[in-house]
């Protein structure tokens, strides 16, 4: 990171804390509390917000790039990829072919369940050693485990069957494990869908400012996590912590587990393979319900006991990314609040629409200052920089799922089982966008009624005092409304997915490449 | 973590949250800024706007029926020297509402073409000026007097170094008001009233030569330095092009050498006092009648030259007859008081800013006064100012 832009971070990250410090002087006066209940619960889920982004500048000021060290030959690796009854077979012919062509020397596991024979033929025609693991119990960590103990590499990299890895990707990581200490190094998932549909645009956009300087300040922090796919573990470090984790969590689960045994990690901010992102809005909302109420264990679980092991710096990086889906906890207060005043005056904060704007605004300023300007530290910057409009739009839409991953985390229950098989194209749009539709409807008749009753009900002596309040609420009620219309158009496309699978176009031999 | 103490935790953490959220809201105090300003400008004519399109689909807004008022309204040399007598209120449910005034004006079957708030110096936001009640005044289609009180204490110490501590501000206070230690605050004041355009009235620092009631009074001032805070406040008006500011100088009668608090022909358009009869509700007090208080002081105020305000106006219940007191008194103003251009009813429910105990002002709940003062209006002729027909 050059000093300039250290420089660059530090003094908006000043300015924006200053900003902070002035709004939270601000917020709390003892004449603003309206309804003490309401005003309790919405300056908790303002000032979660507001701390969700004081954290992120503090972990971009952190921001770190390794330099690269030569991967030197003679250490043994395997690439584990896992196949599953259902998953389709074009797919991974693609996948192990990338394989096969990475340059630096490995085998190839394919950890497959299928019981289809047609696997095995695939696999052995791209070099590919196919174990057969029935039954095993913690799905694609559980086949891990398995295998780690029947196989003897030093490394393994854990690859997602949709990932297709470019050449020169062992030779970009290998190097970082010179260092002893160092027992993971993970690269970003970057995808090759994301352009086809809104969901897989905006489920893409979510994810690049997160593997650009997200993770970068992370491993500025100590605290680079792993994510699951296109992570390199040695194989010792998986061992002193007896082996992968297992859970709807178990790459964060690890990574902790990992940290706390004193490993290092290394984040490679450059994108050596390509994957798949949902693109159809119902898996979108399965994975991200699954991420929701797994994330929530290293808060639960792994922090409390594993907090003593760790830097203060990885403390406040696991608690960040575990507290994250509070989100769906937040957003429906947000959204009540202008509802709650419009139709039955009660307000929870006694505040001026006009001063809250005036207090508000530098934070926000700052806020999209740096949003912008770590965006310099993208991994692919010519395709993912942007507003990602889309990205925010889907992840305002998430509330509801990450409410029930919460609730499902305080109450230590299952996700329920969802059925993934083909429903009937007729009634989806409905069951994907009934919130969204609600909401709408929901605010034209809180407006339709609003003015009516200030047409012809409210006296002329109040009208004008009141017109401030009921104009801010109701532009309060319309940027989330205005969001939702990308959810509304993602419910849409789903009725009729893509043509094609999205890898029909993909070119094995045209992909990555630079090692060659 | 067992369920248990998954919620347990949650709990705690709810807990520990409300009690900072509180701790916190406890320690805030205010502070106020320009933008914020620029804002409540906006909602103002956010107000106005949407008032306008209210009048388009609905109709007969209230303005309507001020058409009459219309070229006093908006001339503020006719505002400075009126040729009829008008009407006016101060409601106890401002800032919230001018709904008591608009029942006042229907019960009395009169037109409240002066509506009154007061406001005080200091840093919060409903201490700047008030443009969103002047707006919504305009709106209704009356003329705005604001009864603007120099509370010197109310600026927060932190944020104005240069002035003296709290305590020790008072005293002498009008000598530091016409020094300009206080332009701070005035002249952003003012500049807004000039951008306002408007006329309004403005009645500063009211009953200054009473030495119980407000701290810019003669137990902290002298009367020059008073003056002088009056002249260097017009000037500061001046200097900002706020001329579209009336100015009342409003002392209180009862005390003696008020009229030695006069700031001077130049610097005065009204003169001003409050005419409200306490009844025997206090030691102070017995049943005065608008003559005694208000008729004794007459020749003297009428000596200025100027029209004269009746700024607070009304009568308590207790001690004597209500009707009979406000009948005499609306019938003999134009008789025996012609100088005086405005009657500004006092209408609050729960007044103690004088006796500790709520008082009540007001007329519309009762139904024999209200139409006893209807009857002394329209008799008076106070009912129909100007060109306006009366009803009847």
């Amino acid at each position: 990171m050059r000093t300039g832009d250290r420089v660059l971070i530090a003094a908006l990250t000043g300015v924006g804390i200053v900003a902070v410090l002035r709004l939270g002087d601000w917020w709390f006066r003892a004449y603003h509390v309206g309804q003490p209940v309401l005003f309790m619960l919405l300056s908790l889920a303002f000032w979660y917000s507001v701390s969700r982004i004081v954290l992120g500048w503090v972990n971009y000021a952190a921001v770190a790039r390794p330099d690269h060290r030569p991967a030197r030959r003679g250490r043994t690796v395997a690439i584990f990829t896992t196949s599953t009854p259902g998953e389709p077979l074009a797919m991974f012919e693609r996948t192990l072919a990338a394989c096969r062509r990475v340059c630096y020397p490995h085998t190839t596991y394919l950890l497959d369940d299928t019981r289809d024979p047609r696997f095995r033929e695939l696999a052995e025609r791209h070099g590919a050693v196919l174990l057969e693991l029935l039954d095993v119990p913690g799905a694609k960590a559980g086949k891990i485990n398995r295998t780690l103990a029947s196989t003897t590499e030093e490394f393994i990299l854990v690859l997602d069957p949709d990932h297709i890895p470019f050449p020169e990707f062992l030779d970009r990581v290998m190097g970082h494990f010179d260092d002893e200490r160092v027992g993971f190094v993970q690269v970003p998932q970057a995808y090759y869908n994301q352009q086809r549909c809104f969901t897989a645009a905006g489920a893409a956009e979510q994810t690049y400012a997160f593997y650009g300087p997200g993770q970068m300040g992370l491993y500025g922090h100590g605290a680079c996590v792993a994510i699951g796919a296109n992570c390199t573990f040695r194989r010792t470090a998986l061992e002193s912590i007896g082996g992968h984790g297992i859970g709807l969590a178990e790459d964060l689960v690890t990574a902790i587990r990992l940290h706390a045994a004193g490993w290092k990690s290394v984040y490679v901010p450059e994108v050596v393979s390509r994957g798949l992102v949902p693109e159809d809005l119902g898996s979108f909302y399965r994975q991200q319900l699954k991420w929701a109420r797994g994330v929530y264990e290293v808060a639960f679980t792994e922090l409390p006991s594993l907090a003593r092991k760790l830097h203060w710096r990885q403390r406040l990086s696991y608690l960040t990314i575990g507290t994250y889906y509070l989100f769906g906890v937040t957003t429906p207060l947000f959204l009540l609040i202008p509802y709650l005043f419009l139709w039955t005056g009660v307000q929870p904060a006694a505040m001026r629409f006009a001063e809250f704007l005036t207090v508000g605004a530098p934070v926000a300023i700052v806020g999209i200052a740096i949003y912008f300007v770590v965006q310099r530290w993208l991994c692919d910057r010519a395709t993912e920089r942007g507003l990602h409009w889309r990205g925010l739009m889907l992840k305002v839409a998430c509330w509801p799922i990450f409410l029930a991953g919460t609730a499902l985390a305080v109450m230590r229950a299952d996700i329920p089982y969802i059925p993934t098989a083909k429903e009937a194209v007729r009634g989806r749009f409905l069951r994907l966008a009934w919130p969204q539709l609600l909401l709408i409807v929901l605010y034209l008749v809180t407006v339709a009624r609003v003015i009516g009753v200030r047409t012809f009900g409210t006296s002329e002596g109040s009208l004008e005092l009141s017109a401030e309040a009921v104009w801010g609420m109701i532009a309060f009620a319309t940027l989330p409304v205005l969001a939702s219309a990308g959810a509304i158009r993602a419910a849409w496309q789903a009725r009729r997915p893509p043509r094609g699978a999205p890898w029909d176009d993909v070119v094995v031999m045209a992909i990555g490449g630079a090692a060659e | 973590m067992r369920r248990t103490h998954r919620v347990a935790v949650v709990l705690a953490f709810v807990v520990c949250g409300a009690l900072a959220v509180m701790g916190l809201a406890a320690l805030g105090t205010a502070t106020e800024g320009p933008l914020s300003s620029a804002l409540g400008w906006l909602g103002a004519a956010t107000g106005a706007i949407e008032h306008g399109i209210r009048d388009r689909l609905a109709g007969s807004p209230r303005r309507e029926s001020l058409r009459w008022l219309e070229t006093y309204r908006t001339s503020v040399d006719r505002l400075r020297s009126p040729d009829i007598t008008l009407l006016g209120a101060y409601d106890g449910n401002v800032p919230r509402t001018f709904d008591g005034v608009l029942e006042l004006e229907n019960r009395l079957d009169a037109p409240m073409a002066l509506i009154q708030v007061y406001t005080a110096w200091g840093d919060k936001a409903e201490q700047q000026f008030p443009v969103g009640l002047l707006t919504a005044i305009s709106g209704l289609g009356s003329v705005p007097v604001v009864t603007w009180e120099p509370w010197l204490s109310d600026f927060e110490s932190a944020r104005h170094p240069h002035l003296p501590l709290r305590d020790a501000r008072d005293k002498h206070g009008m000598a530091a008001v016409a020094r300009g230690d206080y332009d701070f605050y005035i002249d952003p004041w003012a500049s807004e009233a000039a951008r306002f355009q408007k006329p309004f009235f403005v009645r500063f620092g009211h009953e200054m030569n009473d030495p119980y009631r407000y701290p810019w009074g003669p137990q902290n001032n002298t009367k020059e330095e008073y003056i002088a805070a009056w002249r260097r406040v017009v000037d500061r008006f001046r200097a900002a092009g706020a001329t579209n500011v009336v100015w009342v100088w409003s002392p209180h009668v009862a005390y003696e050498y008020w009229d030695l608090y006069y700031p001077g022909d130049a610097y005065v358009d009204w003169v001003a006092t409050g005419v409200l009869n306490f009844g025997p509700i206090a030691q102070w007090s017995r049943w005065w009648t608008f003559a005694e208080i208000f008729g004794t002081k007459y020749p003297r105020l009428a000596e200025f030259g100027k029209p004269i305000m009746v700024a607070e106006f009304g009568s308590l219940a207790v001690g004597g007859d209500r009707a009979t007191w406000y009948d005499s008194a609306l019938r003999s103003i134009p008789r025996d008081y012609p100088a005086t251009r405005a009657i500004l009813f006092f209408h609050t429910r729960d007044d103690q800013t004088v006796t500790y105990q709520k008082v009540d002002w007001t007329v519309v709940g009762d139904s024999a006064v209200a139409s006893t003062i209807r009857g002394a209006l329209v008799s008076s002729g106070l009912a129909c100012p100007g060109a306006r027909a009366c009803a009847r």
